[in-house]
């Protein structure tokens, strides 16, 4: 075996090792070292050179970069998730032929869609799901993922709560709970708009706090407009549209004189 | 889709006849296939000379109009009258044409009455050859052997930099990526299309930039590349197109990776667009653009009229669409459900299948309109039985779904969470605000642009305007002249 192999092997079996016992720290130094042993590898992605031991560079390199994605998950660096995961697609997308899929694959492909949701990244998140394949629809961890941002999009939040006790990977958890404040900020916009006024125990349930205490701090931090009487919450309205009493004379002018301009080209 | 979204550039209106040089269309149906290659090969070379790239696109258009009747013998012996026999192009195509023997050549080819003889050695004709044996190859199915003619093509076009072979070069990628479709190996290709796309944007070819990005977009729109595909269009250079069909195609990938990217109203806008530019014979490019636009109306919460259903040859091919426009103008979740099971083959091979999936959203949107115009108030219970709303906890999704709806600005209304129903708001008086003053507008912008895009659009042929006006030209300037000889004899004569 390659001796260049053997030593990153070694090396990768420490920061396994290091992960399996919490050790994060350790984790970070090793997997940058990592990172620069595996630029040596001419096989990797975007050189895809030939060589004897390719096939099983390429199988290091991506079980390297998803124990990186599933790290920076725990270290809770969204940064880093988004750099690795960069990383590792293209041994997704384009070593198909050379080496056989990895069964994390739809898990971590299921996470990034959960991160874009998270970063409200509609449009990207849309784009990666074009790229996966009918089947991987059917995977619990991508259809999770797929019901999870309908239900967001239709407003049903309390099915995007329940999703949340269900995760189908342990990683899930902490896009989890970062969605759960996305969701709050979305329930009290809803309301805002939707009511005249809440009971302080109603408006506690819906926007899921446990105490009137963090309602209160809730309120007072976020949104200070709202006014809090005789156990009631009222919503300060926006003021309704009203009809339009002035005329825009400025826009009327310049739509009309352009009309005119363009009436004159065509006669 | 494949082929539907293959529309020939042959089917541009018919030349003025202003441009009849050596005329082949005069030719009688008597003359040979052969005979007419050699027209067609002395109009390209006309235009080699002349550095009229209109000649060549003519040359093209003719071929295509050959394209049925060629044989292999004629194409052989084509190649042995344009091509010099000593060349490189013509040991490496003659090798790839079939040989077919018994029937000897056309004996009136030495009878005819105009005997044509070329120039050796022009590239423009080489690349004619090139492109010849590559249709013909194809049209026979030989995906090999098309191939590698192709790839020889393209490396001996890398050499050349004439605008007169541009046209021909355009051709010539466009079948290269379509012999690869056909044989589904587009993948490969990519690189080279980027380095063609390069160079073509080196020597300010912009035909061939137009072909090689459309190209390129279909190779990446092919395996679901949208990302990159945005990436590479929103950089690479843009200028006023010369092609209405690669315009067009141009706008339906546009399109394509805008409503996939969520930005609708310029996806619809595109698609629309493409759809009225394409040429009336391309149906299977105009039904493909038609079942975006659809989708992406829905999308928009606006309703298709039905005379887009109702258009001619496409009416069979839409039908699982107009089922879906119904669904979701009902506003019926149980209807919409039944119709996406029913088509989902369909939807799966249209590849709008993740589109309808997000069209479940504005069926529960027009449901819930429809509520709030027919009731003053009611219960949250009665509105998640009327959506159909399927869930454990029916009622509070019911509410939270009315608060999005009234926050997204969709219905107008109110919701009493201690009593548990929704109270719609009188509705105002549109036309005391701005809305009716603003769709004016918008309508009048519409009108005024699409008459001046028509005037654009009109071709007028080079030249022959010209002479014409110069003989008014002429009998003006004479008439100006002599009137102002009489004004100067009245002046005199008024002097004294």
């Amino acid at each position: 075996m390659d001796p260049k192999l053997t030593e990153v092997n070694q090396m990768f079996a420490r920061f396994k090792a290091a992960l399996a016992r919490n050790d994060l720290n350790t984790c970070e130094i090793l997997l940058s070292q990592l990172k620069v042993q595996l630029t040596k590898f001419p096989s990797l992605p975007p050189l895809f050179q030939q060589t004897p031991n390719a096939v099983e560079e390429l199988k290091l390199a991506r079980d390297i970069y998803e124990h990186a994605v599933v790290l920076s998950v725990k270290l809770e660096d969204q940064d880093a998730f988004e750099r690795d995961f960069c990383q590792l697609k293209p041994y997704y997308m384009d070593t198909c032929g050379i080496i056989p899929p990895s069964p994390e694959e739809y898990p971590i492909l299921g996470l990034n869609l959960l991160r874009l949701l998270v970063q409200n990244r509609i449009a990207e998140f849309h784009t990666e799901l074009e790229l996966l394949p009918v089947k991987a629809l059917e995977h619990p961890c991508i259809k999770h993922a797929v019901e999870f941002e309908q239900s967001f999009m239709e407003g049903a939040y309390n099915r995007v709560l329940s999703a949340r006790q269900a995760v189908p990977h342990e990683t899930y958890v902490y896009f989890m709970d970062l969605l759960a404040k996305t969701i709050r900020d979305e329930i009290a916009g809803c309301s805002e708009k939707g009511y005249d006024s809440l009971s302080i125990s109603d408006a506690k349930q819906m926007l899921m706090f446990n105490s009137d205490q963090e309602l209160h701090q809730y309120i007072t931090e976020e949104h200070p407009e709202w006014e809090i009487k005789n156990g009631f919450v009222f919503f300060q309205k926006a003021k309704e549209s009203q009809p339009c009493k002035e005329i825009p004379s400025l826009q009327l002018i310049n739509q009309t004189l352009s009309y005119a301009r363009e009436l004159e080209r065509i006669v | 889709m494949g082929q539907d979204v293959v529309m020939d550039d042959s089917q541009t209106q018919p030349e003025p006849a202003s441009a009849a040089v050596a005329s082949p269309d005069a030719l009688t149906p008597a003359h040979s296939t052969l005979q007419h290659l050699k027209e067609i090969a002395s109009v390209i070379e006309a235009g080699s000379l002349s550095k009229e790239v209109r000649r060549i696109s003519r040359a093209i258009r003719l071929t295509v109009a050959l394209r049925r009747r060629l044989a292999a013998r004629d194409v052989s012996a084509f190649l042995a009258f344009a091509l010099p026999p000593s060349s490189d192009a013509f040991a490496r195509l003659s090798v790839l044409v079939p040989k077919e023997d018994g029937s000897e050549m056309d004996v009136d080819t030495a009878a005819t009455a105009v005997q044509v003889s070329i120039k050796h050695g022009l590239p423009e004709i080489e690349i004619y050859c090139y492109l010849l044996v590559l249709i013909f190859l194809i049209d026979n199915k030989k995906y090999d052997e098309s191939k590698c003619c192709a790839s020889a093509s393209i490396v001996r076009l890398k050499n050349l930099n004439r605008r007169t072979v541009d046209v021909l070069a355009c051709r010539l990628y466009s079948y290269f990526s379509y012999v690869h479709e056909l044989t589904n190996t587009l993948a490969e290709i990519r690189g080279t299309l980027l380095v063609l796309h390069r160079m073509a944007t080196l020597h300010r070819d912009e035909l061939g930039q137009e072909t090689l990005l459309n190209l390129l977009l279909r190779n990446y729109l092919h395996y679901n590349l949208y990302d990159q595909a945005e990436k590479l269009r929103s950089k690479a250079p843009r200028f006023e197109a010369h092609s209405s069909q690669q315009f067009c195609r141009y706008l339906f990938y546009l399109g394509k990776i805008r409503t996939i990217q969520l930005e609708y109203t310029d996806a619809k806008e595109s698609l629309l667009q493409a759809a009225r530019k394409a040429p009336t014979a391309a149906l299977g490019f105009r039904i493909q653009c038609n079942k975006w636009a659809i989708i992406v109306r829905l999308l928009l919460g606006k309703i298709p009229e039905r005379t887009i259903f109702m258009q001619k040859g496409m009416k069979a091919a839409l039908t699982p669409y107009f089922e879906l426009t119904n669904a979701v103008r009902v506003g019926d979740l149980e209807l919409f459900r039944a119709v996406a099971d029913k088509f989902s083959s369909t939807f799966s091979a249209d590849r709008t299948w993740n589109l309808i999936v997000r069209l479940r959203h504005n069926v529960i949107r027009t449901g819930l309109r429809n509520i709030s115009i027919s009731y003053s108030r009611i219960s949250l219970v009665d509105i998640a039985k009327k959506l159909r709303l399927e869930s454990p906890n029916s009622v509070a999704d019911a509410e939270s779904i009315v608060a999005k709806a009234i926050r997204d600005g969709a219905i107008d209304a109110t919701i009493d969470h201690a009593n548990g129903w929704m109270v719609s708001k009188e509705t105002g008086d549109v036309y005391s605000t701005n809305e009716p003053q603003i769709a004016f507008n918008s309508r009048i912008a519409f009108c005024l642009n699409m008459h001046n895009e028509a005037v654009k659009a009109l071709r007028f042929p080079p030249n022959s305007h010209k002479e014409k006006e110069s003989a008014e030209k002429r009998r003006e300037r004479l008439q100006q002249e002599e009137e102002l000889a009489k004004h100067m004899a009245e002046e005199d004569d008024d002097d004294f």
